[in-house]
């Protein structure tokens, strides 16, 4: 398996293979909706998502500059997530709905789910390939290097993997794409990647 | 007439949480549905129809006008004008 790029985004700023290469100067309350309008990408469907779907399309917009997917059918990129606050932030929003509001809100209730910001991806790239989404502990590379390998046995030809968070305490996502071609993908160099060593 | 087109506006970014939006950001005219407009859809469609109840004590009997009614902030503000 080849890793061919690599994108973190957190508060501090966009990591592209480690660099930084977007600003470092955002705001606390909204750094996410500063870098959308920074990439001048026009989606009115970002205003709507949750902020977990906002992080992997962000951190999707970032990594498709160094990546190629056109080389694959629409079929054969496969999508593995997790992260350890499965859709708190926006659960807790959508109990607040119809505990405090008086209405469930069905625009918060469709993101209760955080395997959501996968159908995201998909929807962006008109993508049909397989896709799943773990709950884990942290960041795991020995556990996504076990699932990448599983899915190109099944056939996937690429993948686009990634750690998207968003608790009350950190916002960050981590995406990476890996081809199935000849290439060493190490726990070590996966984890210092999501490091930004 | 203007002020129910500007408190929709708000009333909207509400109820769809649409934290990153201001009601300048919203014409009167624009499509609201669709990827031209807002970027809205079907649930969002679910979320006008609990506003007009909640918000215009507006029932809509008919999913069918939905479509009409919700098109832009004016063709929203007629309908509520003409029913409240």
């Amino acid at each position: 398996m080849k890793l061919i790029a690599s994108c973190k985004i957190n508060k501090t700023g966009v990591y592209l293979n480690s660099q930084l290469i977007s600003r470092n100067d955002l705001s606390e309350s909204n750094w996410i909706t500063e870098l959308y309008y920074d990439s001048n990408k026009e989606y009115p469907k970002f205003h709507k998502m949750d902020n977990l779907a906002k992080l992997a399309f962000l951190g999707f917009l970032f990594l498709e500059k160094k990546i190629n997917i056109n080389n694959y059918k629409d079929d054969e990129i496969s999508l593995i997530f997790s992260n350890a606050s499965s859709s708190k932030t926006n659960d807790l929003k959508y109990i607040n709905t119809y505990t405090n509001k008086g209405n469930p809100s069905p625009s918060l209730f469709v993101y209760t789910l955080p395997n959501i910001l996968t159908g995201e991806l998909a929807i962006l790239n008109k993508w049909y390939g397989e896709n799943i989404f773990f709950i884990q502990q942290k960041f795991d590379p020995k556990f996504y290097i076990e699932q990448i390998k599983f899915y190109f046995s099944k056939g996937a030809k690429a993948i686009l993997a990634g750690w998207v968070e968003s608790n009350d305490k950190n916002e960050e996502c981590f995406l990476f794409f890996i081809e199935k071609k000849e290439g060493k993908l190490t726990i070590e160099k996966l984890n210092k990647l999501y490091q930004n060593e | 007439m203007n002020n129910l087109r500007e408190n929709l506006k708000e009333q909207i970014i509400e109820q769809l949480n649409l934290e990153d939006i201001k009601p300048e950001d919203i014409t009167n005219e624009g499509d609201l549905f669709g990827d031209n407009g807002l970027g809205l859809d079907s649930i969002d469609a679910l979320e006008f129809i609990v506003l007009l109840e909640s918000k215009y004590n507006i029932k809509i009997s008919d999913p069918q006008e939905g479509k009409k009614i919700f098109k832009s902030i004016d063709t929203l503000a007629s309908y509520i004008e003409k029913n409240k």
